[in-house]
């Protein structure tokens, strides 16, 4: 009997090995020999891959607010500690100067870097697994010629002593990023653009789709589960499911979604928080037909299982009750001296300029997360050509957790709008987050001076 | 554990399942650990400034608490203290027989009457009645909030003890906190600009359709919301403020939209509003929709009737 926690031990300590020298050999599993040869000075190709970048959002995870371009350094919070995102700017010392085309297509679509070693999933490389060689190739060379190659070293992670190991990480990829290709749902080529956008390098999964226990995403195309795009909370936001249902996307129009993809708003509602990050980084600069066959895809997706595809409208007798005072709970009073005047007495606000809170379902998702930060911290909307400004929500950060529950719970539960309520650990829980959070483009004001207004800044 | 709860492919091995409960394990009592230091509910951090006596001799007397809505229900009139603030919120949908212009009080007056630089109401209780150098006589609170609804609203005078006029000063009352009447909140109405700088008409019309005709229109004209109501006011035009208001004065309007316009592109403060501009690009602007065509006082005969007229006065 005495000698079992020996063997346990010695057990023990051979599995790791085993599993240490298994997770080196996994990587070069995932890894392909392309043999295709890039022209990285074709200016076309060049030019080409710029765009499927803008597609694929690299920027947004890769450069910090007021940094170089692609130089990474972004923090990205996890429960143990930060992870920072990758230099990677052409600089062969510091950023991915010295990646062959392989190099970076194993990187971008399976996760392994140049030594092999397996990347954080935060690098959404199981949507981008579907992309063709040929625009990964486009990419590259955009990346190597395009780019301008900023010297800056990557920053190691915060994540403690084990758990920053990485080869435990091939495994995680064994399971949960197991190679996949591309299968249409449709003949329907439109559709078809439409689907690879957003399963591929749009990775809309990454925020909109739940993650499992193994922080995976439950499901990387529609036909993996209805699960796929119902809505997840990331980043203390409630990044709203994209399916059917009436708190999904069932009471947008495909117009409605171009629009805001294109410009960031509609004349009820407006990209926030990370969404802003997405249209500003990124939608805004795709075609119309791309934005059309996003939309299109999107407006076929079936209802969440469970959500009320309907939901009916309740009598709006708020409306009227500010318009005459009669404020009958302590959220009408707060909403009437701190929201009125922008969201108004209807809660409809002012189309483009100040968004809708009645009948907009960023207000009445499933959860509060997204009302909850936005009222705490503030956020500007999309900063694109189409409009001439770009508005903020002031933070409230002074108010009480107590009033911030008051008004949320009014804002979703007022006019048409009915939704679940939130309590004030609810606030005391997202003030303690957002004490940590780092500050991105659209959480400061935009540049309104006359010579920034007069050069165009902010709008490229 | 059940496989499907992974979404598995078939590559597994017992290895990586041992890994990842380890993961799990870990992450579970990281978690664990972070919930012990819970944080506490915070309340609210209400805005204070210092009060100092009328004389400015700046004694060391006390604070001045800005109050929040919800406590006017604490008050024995709160109806009327209610009502008074929606009157100065809503003056052309509440009172159209007395508001010419497309305006309300708190057109101006904003976060209603909250925000030093913003044309405040906080010391208002106090600060009258007072001799004021453009009547050249005593004025008390009732005839200068008739002085807005003539100039500023372009329109007609309420009787000093209507009930819509007590109200509103009922409002006023409650926003200075019981604070004596020798004594002042020490905070500023209005923000500076340099009235020495000479204003580029050609470079305010720029300025205004970049960051200003969003919201107040390419002709000036304002927004209304679908059911007739003001949501922003008209800066010319028939349905502006006339030229007897403070706004229609270059300065004066300058000192207002630097420190308070636009609203909504800051992060910071009430409205997210103002500090975006020079005194340069404010005077600029502002002479701009100042000097457009807007209508006339018939009272301004009788203003300055001491000179000392500023120099941006329009008549």
């Amino acid at each position: 009997m005495k000698k079992w926690p020996r063997i346990i031990i010695i057990a023990g300590a051979v599995g790791l090995a085993l599993a240490f020298a298994l997770g080196q050999l996994l990587p070069n599993l995932r890894t392909k020999t392309s043999g295709i040869e890039v022209d990285i000075t074709d200016a076309q190709l060049i030019k080409k891959g710029e765009y499927i970048a803008r597609t694929a959002d690299c920027i947004a995870c890769h450069t910090v607010l007021g940094d170089e371009d692609f130089a990474g350094g972004l923090p990205m919070l996890t429960p143990l500690g930060a992870i920072y995102s990758t230099n990677i700017t052409p600089d062969k010392e510091t950023g991915i100067g010295n990646y062959s085309f392989d190099d970076f297509n194993n990187a971008t679509k399976h996760g392994v870097r140049k030594d092999k070693s397996a990347l954080y999933p935060a690098m959404p490389y199981p949507s981008y697994q579907i992309m063709p060689d040929e625009d990964v190739a486009a990419m590259y060379a955009y990346f190597m010629s395009g780019v301008k190659a900023v010297k800056q070293a990557n920053k190691t992670s915060e994540l403690p002593p084990v758990l920053n190991w990485r080869w435990p990480l091939a495994y995680w990829q064994a399971i949960f990023a197991p190679e996949r290709t591309f299968v249409p749902e449709t003949d329907d080529p439109v559709l078809t653009r439409g689907q690879y956008l957003v399963e591929g390098p749009g990775h809309c999964g990454s925020c909109h789709t739940e993650r499992g226990i193994g922080f995976q995403e439950v499901a990387l195309s529609n036909a993996d589960s209805e699960q796929y795009l119902s809505g997840a909370v990331i980043d203390g936001w409630r990044a709203k499911s994209l399916r059917g249902e009436h708190r999904g996307l069932g009471t947008w129009s495909t117009a409605e979604l171009v629009d805001f993809f294109k410009t960031g708003r509609t004349d009820i509602t407006a990209a926030f928080g990370a969404m802003a990050e997405v249209v500003e980084d990124s939608t805004q600069y795709m075609t119309e037909e791309d934005l059309y066959a996003m939309s299109a895809y999107l407006k076929t997706l079936s209802p969440t299982p469970g959500e009320p595809v309907t939901i009916v409208a309740k009598e709006d007798v708020t409306t009227q009750k500010l318009l005459d005072g009669v404020y009958d709970s302590r959220g009408s009073i707060l909403y009437a001296e701190y929201c009125q005047i922008c969201h108004r007495a209807d809660g409809k606000g002012v189309p483009r300029i100040f968004p809708a809170l009645e009948g907009n379902s960023a207000v009445y998702s499933r959860d509060a997360d997204s009302v909850l930060q936005i009222t705490l911290s503030g956020g500007r909307m999309p900063d694109t050509p189409h409009d001439r400004m770009a508005f903020t929500m002031p933070e409230f950060i002074n108010l009480s957790d107590a009033d911030i529950a008051e008004v949320v719970n009014y804002i979703r539960n007022s006019w048409t709008n009915s939704a679940s309520k939130i309590d004030i650990d609810d606030v005391v829980q997202m003030r303690h987050f957002l004490s940590k959070k780092p500050k991105t483009a659209t959480d400061v004001a935009p540049d309104l001076s006359i010579t920034a207004a007069v050069q165009g800044a902010n709008r490229e | 554990m059940n496989k499907s709860l992974f979404n598995l492919a078939s590559v597994t091995s017992s290895t990586s399942r041992r890994m990842t409960l380890t993961v799990l394990a870990t992450a579970v009592y990281a978690l664990a650990l972070s919930g012990c230091d819970s944080p506490k509910p915070v309340e609210r951090n209400a805005t204070k400034y210092e009060l100092v006596t009328t004389d400015d001799a700046n004694e060391d007397i006390g604070t001045y608490v800005l109050p929040q809505d919800t406590s006017i229900l604490n008050e024995p009139n709160a109806e009327q203290i209610f009502y008074g603030k929606r009157l100065l919120n809503e003056t052309k949908r509440l009172l159209p027989e007395h508001v010419g212009a497309a305006m309300n009080c708190n057109s101006c007056h904003i976060s209603q009457g909250k925000i030093p630089l913003g044309d405040p109401y906080i010391n208002s209780y106090n600060f009258y009645p007072r001799v004021m150098p453009r009547s050249g006589k005593e004025v008390d609170l009732e005839g200068r909030i008739n002085g807005c609804f003539m100039r500023s609203m372009n329109g007609k005078p309420l009787p000093r003890e209507s009930e819509e006029m007590q109200a509103m000063v009922a409002y006023m009352k409650w926003l200075s906190q019981s604070t004596p009447k020798n004594q002042k909140v020490a905070i500023s109405n209005a923000g500076e600009v340099d009235t020495s700088l000479v204003a580029d008409t050609a470079r305010g019309e720029q300025i205004y359709y970049a960051q200003c005709a969003t919201c107040h229109g390419d002709n000036g004209e304002g927004m209304k919301d679908s059911r007739g109501d003001i949501v922003f006011p008209p800066l010319w035009g028939d349905e502006s403020f006339n030229i007897g208001a403070g706004m229609a004065r270059t300065y004066k309007a300058a000192a207002f939209v630097k420190y308070n316009m636009p609203m909504g592109i800051q992060t910071k403060g009430l409205w997210g509003h103002g500090n975006v501009l020079t005194d340069q690009d404010a005077v600029d602007v502002s002479e701009f929709f100042a000097h457009k065509p807007r209508p006339d006082f018939p009272g301004k005969v009788n203003d300055w009737p001491t000179g000392n007229k500023p120099k941006d006065a329009r008549y």
